[in-house]
């Protein structure tokens, strides 16, 4: 297997009042190709931290994230902007659609970043849409969708620039039990197609589904471990919008 | 945990290696971004355009304003008669204004001098003497006051002013001093309405004048009414009014001298204050006892006022400008912090700094053009308003609406620079963080 995300010694580090907090405290860990981890921890604990600095969106104050083999430390914002584009897709909790936007539209604001030409952009988006099983909703705007709906939107937009990772942030802090299941049932999906999934949350139910489970505490790995008895979500059908 | 080998491999092939952009592509989705924005905020949006459409309405119509003021002017002094010098009797030291040198020194004009500027001088199309004389005109119950002007048949050339109605006057009335009078239009209006005067009489300050023929009208030079006077010869001038106010037999207040179309007013100048000069033996350099004007001075003198005119009008109208462009700096900065995690969830999207620059640079020169247009589309409304009523033209041309909706863009971006800027430099996380 292919080391996907590779940190070495991370460290991160707040002042706040004169005081250096460690929220990351010299993490290395390796995550491969088609792997499922579940990143837990309480609130504080340096999980989401973490995540954001294997995302390429925060920069750590010490250590090296490499990504698909390539290390980040020196690069440009604008050559992280370009990984962040065509490596990873993200999955926040509170979906982060544009309002007053359409879902076509939503879906395809990563590939304006990737300089592809209209026709393209809304081809793929439609295409991926499409797969989410939201063929039917393709101009409707953000307010006009479910929850559920709009993550799947998200979804859609995080896969839209075939990324190899995919990073998820509370993906169903927002949603229903229900609908919490079928993303989960997504996320299997998407793992069994290759797609290494990475889910950062405090909820147990949702780590159950992940393959491996990190757990945070104070800034420093405390568990790294194969899920045993792992829950696999099956999608239940259309959801009842 | 890769090897040192891999990773060295890694960080030799080129890292991110992104399509090249269809730079066109870009700005239209900035765009529509932007309009979208700007629909989201309709009054805002609009009350902030409000500040640069009145900026440039105030602009443009300084603009037109000044243009139109240098254009009537210019086709005042060409309705007189374009290409003339005017020749006064007062002493010139070749300062403009100013009293004499010498006090005892005179001016002189004969009308022997202009026979020999018109016998020595180049170029020359008609020239004519002046003479003027307020009058009171009678009629067969009728009287008004108006101005005799005495002068030779040339006078109608120069001014291009002639008769369409009966004759204008003859050398051979000048020679015998008739009593013949051609009268402007005015005058013939209010003394005999819509009947045609000619070969009826008239008294000028109590002598009796037989009338020869109507001027063409004219309409009016700086508020004078060219229509309100009455052309006589100026030996009747002479003899029956004038003749003891003057210093010689033969002197002159005012005269004309009309070159032909093409002859260099420059050249004619300097000709005439030759000729001059040498009958009134003056040397270069000392104070001529006349004074040489030509149309072409009259206009550049009037330029540099009316040019002077529009600097002021443009500079305070700008004030108002530079205030729609702080509107615009301002609400920029207010969108930028509202939609600060949009800027963040772009950049996490791929997103590069100059991306979400140009986005906020677009979404200010938009707001900016269309204030723009829209003020400009009022000031030519205004112009034509002001042109067909206050019976002053303030012309928007096509340069100074281009220029207009140019400088609203340049606005936006000069104000809107500062707010892009800001936006393009959050960092992805902080600016997602935001709520």
């Amino acid at each position: 297997m292919k080391p996907l995300v590779e940190t070495r010694d991370l460290v991160k580090t707040y002042t706040l009042g004169g005081e250096t907090i460690h929220a990351v405290n010299g993490v290395s860990l390796t995550i491969e190709q088609g792997e499922y981890v579940a990143i837990m921890g309480a609130s504080g604990s340096g999980k989401s931290t973490f995540m954001n600095m294997i995302g390429c969106l925060d920069v750590p104050s010490e250590g090296t994230v490499l990504i698909d083999g390539i290390p980040t430390g020196n690069m440009s914002s604008d050559d992280l902007a370009g990984l962040r584009n065509q490596k990873i897709g993200f999955v926040f909790q509170q979906f982060n659609l544009l309002a007053r936007t359409t879902s076509i539209d939503n879906v395809a604001v990563p590939l304006i970043y990737a300089g592809l030409d209209t026709e393209t952009r809304r081809e793929r988006a439609t295409a991926k849409l499409i797969d989410m099983g939201l063929g039917d909703r393709l101009l409707n705007t953000p307010a006009k969708l479910s929850g559920g709906q709009q993550q799947r939107v998200a979804i859609a937009r995080a896969l839209v620039t075939e990324p190899v990772i995919l990073l998820a942030d509370e993906p169903t802090g927002a949603l229903d039990t229900r609908t919490s299941e079928d993303i989960m049932a997504i996320f299997e999906q998407l793992n069994a197609q290759g797609i290494t999934v990475i889910v950062v949350t405090h909820e147990d139910d949702i780590a159950e589904h992940a393959k491996r489970r990190i757990e945070f505490r104070d800034g420093e790995v405390i568990e790294d471990h194969a899920v045993e008895n792992r829950i696999i979500a099956v999608p239940r059908g259309e959801e009842a919008a | 945990m890769a090897s040192l080998a891999d990773e060295t491999r890694a960080t030799l092939t080129p890292a991110m290696e992104r399509p090249k952009r269809n730079l066109f592509s870009s700005w239209g989705v900035n765009i529509a971004i932007a309009f979208t924005a700007l629909r989201t905020n309709l009054m805002r949006s609009l009350l902030t355009m409000l500040g640069v459409m009145i900026g440039v309405f105030a602009v443009t119509l300084a603009v037109a304003v000044g243009n139109g003021a240098a254009e009537s002017i210019t086709s005042q002094i060409n309705n007189f008669g374009s290409n003339m010098a005017i020749l006064v009797p007062e002493p010139d030291d070749g300062d403009q204004g100013g009293p004499p040198r010498r006090s005892l020194e005179r001016g002189r004009l004969t009308m022997r001098d202009l026979k020999a500027i018109q016998n020595e001088v180049p170029g020359i199309r008609a020239v004519a003497p002046q003479l003027r004389q307020p009058v009171d005109i009678v009629v067969a119950g009728n009287s008004m006051s108006s101005e005799a002007v005495g002068t030779t048949p040339g006078y109608g050339e120069v001014t291009v002013h002639l008769a369409d109605a009966g004759r204008y006057i003859s050398n051979s009335d000048v020679r015998s001093a008739g009593r013949v009078a051609v009268l402007g239009r005015t005058v013939s209006e209010t003394l005999f309405g819509e009947f045609d005067p000619v070969g009826e009489t008239i008294r000028l300050n109590g002598v009796p004048f037989t009338i020869i023929g109507l001027l063409e009208e004219k309409g009016s030079t700086f508020g004078d009414d060219n229509d309100d006077t009455v052309i006589i010869p100026i030996t009747t001038m002479r003899q029956r009014f004038v003749g003891d106010t003057l210093a010689g037999p033969d002197d002159l207040l005012l005269a004309f001298v009309g070159f032909e179309d093409g002859v260099s007013l420059a050249q004619g100048k300097k000709d005439i204050v030759a000729v001059l000069s040498d009958r009134y033996s003056v040397k270069p350099g000392e104070t001529t006892p006349f004074k040489v004007r030509t149309t072409e001075e009259f206009v550049e003198a009037t330029s540099v006022i009316t040019g002077i005119l529009q600097a002021v009008l443009v500079s305070i109208a700008s004030i108002s400008l530079l205030v729609g462009g702080i509107g615009i700096m301002n609400i920029m900065l207010v969108s930028v912090t509202e939609r600060t995690r949009e800027i963040g969830l772009r950049m996490a999207l791929g997103a590069r700094s100059s991306d979400i620059r140009n986005q906020f640079l677009v979404e200010a020169a938009v707001l900016c053009t269309l204030g723009g247009t829209v003020g400009l589309i009022l000031a030519w409304i205004s112009g034509l308003a002001l042109s067909n009523y206050a019976d002053f033209p303030v012309p928007v041309g096509i340069g100074t609406a281009l220029g207009a909706i140019g400088f609203s863009a340049i606005i936006g971006l000069i104000f809107g620079g500062y707010p892009a800027v800001r936006a393009s430099r959050l960092s992805p996380i902080e600016a997602l963080r935001t709520e």
